[in-house]
């Protein structure tokens, strides 16, 4: 890929992958910097051409990967571990208008599944490979995730129609 | 929790996904949406983070992608310095072993025959007094002194000390 095609590809995909990263991490700060860090490691990658699709989702598993490394930093193992309320300090900062609480309630794997399912429109397939997940377990994970946060994205929606 | 999606919900999918929802489906499909909850929870959770994707879009300003090309080659090429540099730092210490063995056969030859050279080392004071006739009765000339001993152990230090240096330099 030169600089020209570069330019075209960061044009087209560095904002859907930093309401990604925003969107999982809940921390557009750290949005920032890991996406910065995707596009050099996308690079730096010996990647052949494969057209558009395949790179772009070849950098959402480069950023899937480094966000999971950073929940993984302190001390935990498994992001499935992650407390939520080392996210609760930093999910009111923004970016949650319209998903509100009910997006801050759902664990770190719910908010990328979802996210990647329904704002980015991947298969489960496609989910997958970006997450390095089995396509059984996707189904499964993100049948419950959805449940889960349409009641709460009901609840949100009656408690403020009830607030004046 | 009972995994049973709704049959319909790939049809509904495409629609959220085109754009094409609500207006241009057919009637049938919205009353089934309104009574499915399956897809009553995509079409939710779908338009809702549609819409919260295309805001968050919105709002972020991203970089100059010239910036990150930059950072991304300098790394490249840090990288393949580092991998071309390897062997070179393997061929080093390589050249320090065969150094430091040449060293200790040197020790170990010189041991064993009796170390001739300390004895011209202890009279080397009196060389104060060197005159020419001490000259020639110095062990230097001596054949019991082993001259060509000191030769190889003069440039196996002289290799060795150039090699820590050019480490030494490397390193900094």
């Amino acid at each position: 890929m030169d600089s020209d095609a570069f330019a075209g590809f960061y044009e087209r995909s560095a904002r859907p992958l930093w309401a990604y990263l925003a969107r999982a991490s809940a921390d557009p700060a750290l949005a920032d910097d890991l996406m910065q860090e995707s596009f050099v490691r996308f690079l730096c990658a010996s990647l052949h051409e494969e057209g558009e699709v395949a790179s772009r989702r070849y950098l959402f598993r480069i950023a899937t990967n480094l966000l999971c490394d950073h929940w993984r930093r302190p001390r935990q193992t498994s992001i499935e571990e992650i407390p939520e309320e080392l996210f609760a300090s930093s999910a009111d900062s923004g970016q949650t208008d319209l998903l509100g609480p009910a997006f801050a309630a759902m664990r770190p794997r719910e908010r990328q599944l979802l996210w990647l399912a329904h704002a980015e429109g991947y298969t489960h397939r496609e989910i997958a490979q970006i997450t390095g997940l089995a396509s059984a377990s996707i189904r499964i994970l993100l049948f419950r995730a959805r449940r889960r946060i349409a009641s709460l994205l009901r609840e949100q929606s009656l408690t403020s129609r009830r607030q004046p | 929790m009972m995994l049973n999606p709704c049959s319909r919900e790939k049809e509904v999918a495409d629609l959220l996904r085109s754009g094409q929802w609500p207006a241009a489906c057919a009637p049938e499909l919205r009353t089934h949406v309104s009574a499915c909850r399956s897809c009553g929870d995509l079409v939710l959770v779908t338009e809702t983070f549609l819409r919260a994707r295309s805001e968050s879009a919105g709002t972020v300003r991203i970089g100059s992608p010239s910036a990150l090309w930059w950072r991304a080659q300098l790394r490249r090429r840090n990288a393949a310095v580092e991998r071309i540099g390897r062997p070179i730092f393997g061929a080093q210490i390589f050249a320090l072993v065969v150094n430091l063995f040449i060293v200790v056969a040197f020790l170990a030859y010189q041991a064993r025959h009796g170390m001739a050279w300390l004895n011209w080392l202890e009279q080397l004071p009196q060389a104060y007094s060197l005159h020419l006739e001490n000259l020639s009765q110095s062990p230097l000339l001596n054949p019991g002194w082993n001259l060509m001993a000191l030769i190889p152990a003069a440039a196996s230090l002289a290799l060795l000390g150039g090699v820590a240096i050019y480490l030494a330099s490397e390193k900094q």
